[in-house]
């Protein structure tokens, strides 16, 4: 059961890596959007 | 649309899980290791049909130099290599119990570790090559990569291996009883349903991305 339980729990914790760096991205993204908002008002 | 692809992915990758360790039945030689087949077989599918979309984005990428298509298969080859890295680590870990190790260098784990360090290969370049010289070179990596993958499949048939012949994807049909076949088909939909919407997620931020760094660059 050790052998199973260690597969999925190794699967869900890629899963959930995964998904981490896609939130990270997302926030990357909102930063930027941030940036060319603050230079479209400069100019 | 994402959203609600990415809530039924989620739950029916819970609702295969639950099944293949809760409901369907121990398979008689190898006892409860087995349950590692619900994980593993639809993993290296979801791989080869993550595959299949960077050879398809590739090819049309450097056909008609449209960034969409270079989008679309850079994020599946991400998409790849963690489906990729599932099937190798769930592959080891029912090996231990029903071989007696982790790892041997037989023909089909050995294609199949080739086919993960190609396609980290491939993040790399894209790491440290960003625009399109590097989108092109990837490219090339993410077409010739893909020829590993009839290698892997037929390294089972043709050649002497630990690994079993394959027992789903084979010209007579799957060799599975229904109560087991049945979690597998599901699980196999839970993963690719998985894929579909991470490639969604990740397609739609490389081309926010990619926009906004051209609207810096540009201002």
């Amino acid at each position: 059961m050790g052998f199973v339980a260690a597969a999925y729990l190794i699967v869900t914790a890629l899963f959930a890596g995964y998904a981490l760096t896609l939130v990270g991205r997302q926030r990357l993204i909102a930063d930027l959007a941030e940036a060319a908002g603050l230079q479209e008002a400069r100019r | 649309m994402i959203r609600p692809l990415l809530v039924g992915a989620t739950g029916l990758v819970l609702v295969g899980a639950a099944w293949a360790l809760l409901v369907a039945p121990e398979e008689a030689i190898q006892g409860v290791p087995q349950r590692i087949m619900y994980v593993h077989v639809p993993s290296v599918i979801t791989a080869y049909v993550a595959l299949g979309v960077v050879f398809v984005g590739s090819v049309l990428f450097l056909w008609r130099r449209d960034a969409r298509w270079d989008h679309l298969a850079h994020a599946a080859a991400e998409l790849a290599v963690l489906f990729i890295s599932m099937t190798l680590i769930s592959g080891a870990i029912w090996g231990k119990p029903v071989w007696g190790t982790w790892w041997t260098w037989d023909a089909r784990l050995t294609t199949t570790l080739i086919l993960w360090f190609i396609y980290v290969g491939y993040l790399i370049v894209r790491a440290w090559a960003p625009g399109s010289r590097g989108a092109r070179t990837a490219a090339v990596i993410g077409i010739v990569g893909v020829l590993d993958v009839p290698l892997i499949h037929w390294s089972a048939i043709l050649l002497r291996t630990l690994h079993p012949q394959p027992t789903v994807l084979r010209p007579e049909g799957p060799a599975l009883p229904a109560s087991m076949l049945v979690p597998l088909v599901v699980n196999l939909a839970a993963y690719l349903l998985m894929f579909a919407a991470l490639l969604a997620i990740r397609v739609r931020q490389e081309r926010t991305l990619t926009a906004l760094v051209d609207a810096l660059e540009g201002a």
